[in-house]
């Protein structure tokens, strides 16, 4: 997106109110989505239910490239469509919903560098092993990629896919690791995760942030999802601190709605909902 | 004062001497605009070896071929060979050459975001600049690596360089299946100003990003800045912006006048450079040391046996003894 349009985009984005009907769209989630899809896709959710902002979503199979660019989820407002976590929470902004607004200059700073760890480590490091790894892709990356299409278009599309990212990995100097050296780096982002947030119940304090959306999308996800073999969770599994952080959102923003209207109300600082 | 000195020097033969460390060789880009290096990753090792105290031989190299995969820095010891700013400085720590002690488990962990930071946000825009954007490469970037290598390769590895940052960017920040640099462009350098508003936040004032003694992330930071402050680049759209944050330009200047006094003069005598060098390292020591007898002597102050003591003033020569004691 240009920095023309972006402004431009905000600039509407304050003047309409958040719609009733606005939709959030994913892959399919029983037969399709991969981990990493996934975690971006409960990421965005989770920062949506924080903000109190109703959503409704909706699963298709190509959501991929319904979405304006390439990645899921993206979500549809009014006349606009944005994708990525990143873009979704400048958009929300603009209509005068914020989870960073108290954060002073310093915490906004240590804010963004942790997301930029999570997306490093852990996004990289869910995309290698989806992708790189030559059992997970047979047994599950494969399979669940190529679910909507028939023969030859599903070899062809994991191909593309596959190359893409392995381009990638060679461009930030992770195509010579080996999936030990992964897990390790999986490790030292969670033990860095789990020191930052210490005995706190968010990553900054009482107030959850969209740091803490994107961390619970992803450790979630991991922590939730069935791979060829259990090493993956088990070094999440390591951290107790984030295992009740997870569960404590989960509880918080996915089960118990009542009382996730109640608290989130207070957080809104915008225009009140209809 | 003098006493500290002394048991400082003392701790520093002790534990340079049993410890044997074979020589260790850095290989990377030669100095040049004032600065140790011009290249990023290679200042970082520069930077963090200075701040630690190790005791590298510095290689300029010239023939990119003569290391085992073209890779810079490399760090060479005891016929191993290591790549990669974050692989040499694991090394380094493991060779007791640690900068990074004084730091808590929690600023262990920003460390580690904020390098996530600069990796994701700033460097992509610092390799535009200097090698993707075209006036900067043709008339800095290109003149000065080439003048670097020796015959064929000159023609050859600036442009494989200048192709692989392209390739990084692209691969990274662009959308498939179109890779398209014009629509990257914009966002890249919001990105990366805004990465250095918020770095410039996050130094304020202090004179280093955690306390008194520089650690790895000001390594990383040094290094990933002082080439965008001091090249004399013809396009200045993020240089511009780095000069306005005076606290980031304050930080490399003190840095460079701090650590890397003698590369000033350019290629100066080897010897003078490894006494300076030297003579940097124990006053690290001494200050380390300085600090640690602070900190015991207000550790005694507070136990309760000691209450008699005099309170007011910070003798240095007790604490000394104190240190020995324990």
């Amino acid at each position: 997106m240009s920095l023309v349009t972006d402004a431009f985009v905000s600039q509407i984005a304050a003047v309409e109110p958040w719609p009733e009907n606005a939709a959030l769209y994913q892959p399919l989630k029983s037969e399709q989505v991969l981990l990493s899809d996934n975690a971006s896709c409960l990421a965005v959710q989770a920062f949506l239910k924080m903000c109190n902002l109703p959503v409704q979503v909706v699963c298709r199979a190509n959501a991929e490239y319904m979405s304006p660019s390439g990645k899921v989820p993206f979500i549809h407002v009014g006349n606009q469509v944005i994708s990525e976590l990143g873009p979704i929470v400048q958009f929300v902004k603009a209509k005068g919903h914020s989870l960073s607004d108290g954060l002073d200059e310093v915490q906004r700073a240590e804010m963004k560098a942790y997301m930029e760890l999570v997306n490093n480590m852990l996004l990289t490091a869910e995309l290698y092993i989806q992708w790189c790894d030559e059992a997970t892709l047979e047994e599950i990356t494969q399979p669940r990629y190529s679910f909507p299409y028939s023969w030859p278009l599903n070899y062809f599309l994991v191909f593309q896919r596959k190359w893409e990212i392995k381009r990638k990995m060679k461009a930030i100097g992770w195509a010579t690791k080996t999936l030990e050296q992964v897990f390790e780096d999986v490790d030292q982002c969670c033990q860095a995760l789990s020191q930052r947030l210490g005995t706190q119940p968010y990553f900054f304090n009482k107030q959850p942030t969209e740091l803490d959306a994107l961390v619970f999308g992803h450790l979630f996800t991991i922590l939730t999802t069935q791979l060829t073999n259990d090493e993956l969770q088990e070094k999440v599994k390591n951290y107790s601190n984030l295992i009740a952080f997870c569960r404590r959102i989960e509880q918080h923003y996915f089960e118990d709605h009542d009382s996730s209207i109640s608290s989130s109300t207070k957080l809104s600082k915008g225009p009140t909902l209809p | 004062m003098c006493l500290t000195g002394i048991s400082g020097q003392m701790w520093a033969n002790r534990s340079r001497v049993p410890s044997g460390t074979p020589m260790m060789e850095l290989r990377c880009w030669g100095g040049d605009w004032g600065l140790p290096s011009v290249h990023p990753e290679c200042l970082v090792v520069l930077a963090y070896a200075r701040f630690a105290g190790a005791p590298l031989k510095v290689t300029p190299i010239d023939y990119t071929w003569a290391s085992p995969k073209g890779t810079v820095p490399l760090l060479t010891s005891a016929g191993e060979d290591i790549s990669q700013p974050a692989n040499i400085l694991n090394f380094l720590r493991k060779q007791k050459y640690n900068a990074d002690y004084v730091l808590s488990a929690k600023e262990g962990s920003d460390t580690l975001a904020y390098i996530a930071l600069l990796e994701e946000k700033l460097l992509p825009a610092v390799l535009h600049t200097f090698w993707v954007d075209t006036d900067n490469y043709c008339s800095v970037t290109r003149p000065w690596y080439a003048s670097r290598t020796p015959f064929p390769l000159n023609y050859y590895l600036p442009g494989r360089m200048s192709r692989d940052a392209l390739n990084r960017i692209l691969v990274t920040k662009g959308q498939p299946p179109l890779y398209c640099l014009t629509e990257v462009e914009a966002q890249l350098y919001k990105d990366a100003k805004e990465c250095l508003n918020l770095i410039s936040n996050r130094l304020g004032t202090a004179q280093y990003f955690f306390g008194s003694t520089p650690t790895s992330l000001d390594a990383f930071v040094f290094g990933f800045l002082a080439p965008l402050y001091k090249a004399h680049l013809p396009k200045v759209n993020l240089q511009q912006h780095l000069k306005q944050l005076s606290n980031l330009c304050h930080f490399c200047d003190h840095i460079l006048s701090t650590y890397f006094v003698s590369d000033d003069a350019g290629t100066s005598a080897a010897g003078q450079e490894a006494i300076d060098a030297n003579l940097q390292k124990l006053t690290q020591l001494v200050n380390k040391e300085s600090n640690l007898i602070e900190k015991m002597d207000d550790n005694l102050r507070r136990s309760p046996q000691n209450r008699p003591q005099k309170l007011s003033t910070l003798k240095p020569g007790g604490g000394a003894e104190n240190t020995l004691s324990h």
